[in-house]
């Protein structure tokens, strides 16, 4: 075998410009791939660590209370009750926190916006730090009660900065419009599309928005240790409430304002609980992660194809300038396997050799591009949820990258490597050209 | 020829047609010929008489249209395309014309590519044997070199250091003096021949060159596809310079 490797390797080396123009498009391919592959990574980490933060945990105790068959409100009742039974039940947990939710309407004095509210403690918080650029004021406001956080977007349209006071609007669970005047005491840098629908307030503001109890909150957020243990954790949750004699809903994979008219419909009263995980409530904004994941798809897809062709060209090249090599070969003992081998390992070299300097070549784009700190259009922002190209490549992607192409380079050779074993031994010994 | 010994190469009535679009072209036309071990045979004829055709049904790297090829008491016909190969592998060795030898490989590792192939002999076994063959054709001291760092003679001796180095039963040289001058031919053929006498190795050869015909056991006389005799290289000598007076 070190013999046949020896062949294919120096044969590469001797026909010198063929190889470096097939390794360079492999290369090329490659390195597309893993720049790709490292900017759906970024985005959907993005993604994740915006979103599970200012929308989402990584699972969700949530629920709606319903006083009337049509009148519903996204909240669950007597929360410290259900916080204990988290913290017993769940060991995989990081932290937990309380989360109000709500719809209003905020009005300045020279313009307004819908928004949906979240009530939070910003002290027990520690995620929210992380994620948001506070790009004026202070997040510690928030530990004041009736103070606001909005994002710069928000803002502009607003017209307002710190120190302006906005008042909320919304209407409680018995149909009667409220209202509260709060201060805004941080702008935060936008994090794409949830900075358009999202504005933050003290828990106890937003309790006395929607005259809510103490001990009623929107929904507990989960935050783990492991995001895999997801699925076993929302499933553990699902039998210990149900157990506790909590009512549960059905499993419904999505955001909970989109459940409102289901939930209304339903003709039960009271509370029901809502366990749904990440993934459900940030659902209308991961098509553009599919979307980017089918346009890569696409766009390696034909790039694979041009160098498959390319490599079956090479290889037909190299087995027509060969073929009497193949027939001396096989004339002195040879099987016809060993030609397949043969062949197959010239274009496994080229395959491994130009994936290689591919992947290195994607790793160092997209290092300097994330050191660069290239700012993105608006529009291009709001689907990312982050103003920065953000690539993220890891160890595992730059392998499934390498691993891939020189798979598909590989299999590709495989047609003209069986034709070359398959020709008769006097027939390629007198071949010429 | 010894009449208690079965032949290595055993053939009759073997006839191999060639097909040029619609016209076929017979090659060999009702060949008998048997070849017994540690016999120094030469095939000799004018240029498509059927040499190189003879040689590769003998070497089962072709088929016959019809007739038997038998090869160390095997008949090729029946086996199989694997068996065949390793008939090759194990019975028989080759010397072309044009050395075909790969170009990318040393000395060293040419000559040895067939024990790798034979998966017999472990790595210091192989060295030990194929600096053995470099020393007895005189080119173990190019053992690094490749191919093309090589005169024409240096190269042909390699493909004879290749072709004996499994230790086959039978060498077939198809024109091995063809692409060499007259005193670089010599040499070759003497190294055949010392090779025949030391090993008892077959060596069947094919060749017009009369000078080299001059060192064979015997010469088996081809012409139209046909044999015309089996004689001496004494009476094939005679044979040719008569048919040139004739001339």
């Amino acid at each position: 075998m070190f013999q046949l490797f020896l062949i294919a390797f120096r044969n590469l080396g001797t026909h010198r410009r063929r190889t470096l123009l097939l390794g360079g498009a492999i290369a090329g391919v490659t390195a597309l791939l893993v720049i790709l592959q490292g900017l759906s990574s970024g985005m959907q980490e993005s993604m994740l660590r915006s979103a599970t933060t200012l929308m989402t945990g990584h699972v969700n105790v949530g629920g709606f209370y319903k006083l009337a068959a049509g009148q519903s409100a996204p909240v669950v009742t007597s929360a410290p009750k259900v916080m204990e039974l988290i913290h017993k039940e769940v060991p995989e947990l990081d932290y937990a926190v309380q989360r109000g939710r709500g719809w209003a309407k905020v009005v300045s004095e020279t313009g307004s916006v819908q928004a949906g509210i979240g009530g939070i403690d910003v002290s027990t918080e520690t995620g929210f730090r992380k994620v948001l650029q506070i790009r004026e004021g202070t997040l510690d406001g928030l530990n004041e009660p009736n103070t606001l956080l909005v994002f710069q977007q928000q803002a502009e349209k607003l017209g307002v900065k710190v120190g302006d006071t906005v008042t909320i609007v919304a209407p409680t669970m018995r149909g009667i419009n409220n209202t509260v005047d709060v201060r805004v005491v941080a702008i935060a840098a936008n994090v794409g599309m949830l900075s358009s629908f999202n504005v933050y307030v003290p828990s106890a503001t937003l309790r006395s928005l929607y005259r809510l109890k103490d001990d009623t909150t929107g929904a507990i957020f989960l935050y783990l240790k492991d995001l895999k243990q997801v699925p076993a954790v929302q499933a553990r949750l699902r039998q210990t409430l149900a157990a506790a004699g909590y009512e549960l809903m059905d499993n419904d994979p999505r955001a909970f304002w989109m459940k409102f008219d289901t939930v209304n419909r339903e003709a039960w009263t009271g509370q029901k609980l809502d366990i749904t995980n990440w993934e459900d409530e940030i659902s209308f904004v991961k098509w553009t992660v599919t979307a980017l994941n089918i346009l890569s798809g696409l766009l390696i897809s034909i790039l694979l194809v041009i160098i498959c062709v390319g490599i079956m060209n090479t290889l037909w090249i190299a087995i027509r300038e060969r073929t009497r090599e193949i027939g001396t070969l096989r004339a002195i003992g040879m099987q016809r396997s060993r030609v397949v081998w043969m062949f197959l390992l010239e274009a496994l070299t080229l395959g491994s050799l130009g994936t290689l300097v591919g992947a290195g070549l994607g790793l160092v784009v997209c290092t300097l591009v994330n050191a660069a700190q290239i700012a993105v259009p608006k529009v291009v922002a709001v689907f990312i949820l982050s103003e920065t190209l953000n690539l993220a490549v890891s160890p595992k992607v730059i392998l499934g990258s390498m691993l891939f192409i020189t798979a598909c380079t590989t299999a590709i050779s495989l047609i003209p490597s069986f034709l070359a074993a398959r020709l008769k031994p006097v027939t390629a010994m007198h071949h010429i050209g | 020829m010894s009449a208690g010994q079965s032949p290595i190469v055993s053939i009759f009535d073997v006839t191999k047609d060639y097909s040029l679009g619609k016209v076929v072209v017979p090659a060999l036309r009702g060949v008998d010929l048997k070849v017994f071990p540690g016999e120094f045979i030469s095939i000799a004829g004018p240029s498509g008489s059927g040499k190189t055709t003879l040689l590769n049904l003998i070497g089962c790297v072709d088929t016959a249209t019809a007739g038997v090829v038998s090869v160390a008491g095997q008949d090729t016909k029946k086996l199989t395309e694997k068996e065949l190969t390793n008939l090759r592998l194990h019975t028989i060795g080759f010397i072309f014309q044009s050395f075909n030898l790969v170009s990318v490989l040393s000395v060293f590792q040419n000559v040895e590519f067939p024990l790798l192939l034979q998966r017999k002999l472990n790595k210091a076994e192989r060295k030990d044997r194929v600096m053995q063959l470099l020393e007895q054709v005189g080119l173990a001291q190019h053992e690094k070199h490749r191919p093309n760092e090589l005169s024409g003679g240096q190269r042909q001796r390699v493909a004879v250091a290749r072709a004996l180095v499994t230790r086959p039963q039978l060498v077939l040289a198809d024109e091995p003096t063809a692409n060499l001058d007259s005193v670089t031919g010599q040499h070759i053929i003497d190294l055949m021949k010392e090779l025949n006498q030391k090993e008892g190795t077959t060596f069947i050869f094919s060749t017009h060159d009369a000078k080299v015909m001059n060192h064979a056991n015997a010469v088996v006389r081809l012409a139209d596809g046909k044999i015309l005799d089996r004689v001496t290289s004494a009476e094939a000598q005679r044979a040719m310079a008569a048919g040139a007076e004739g001339h």
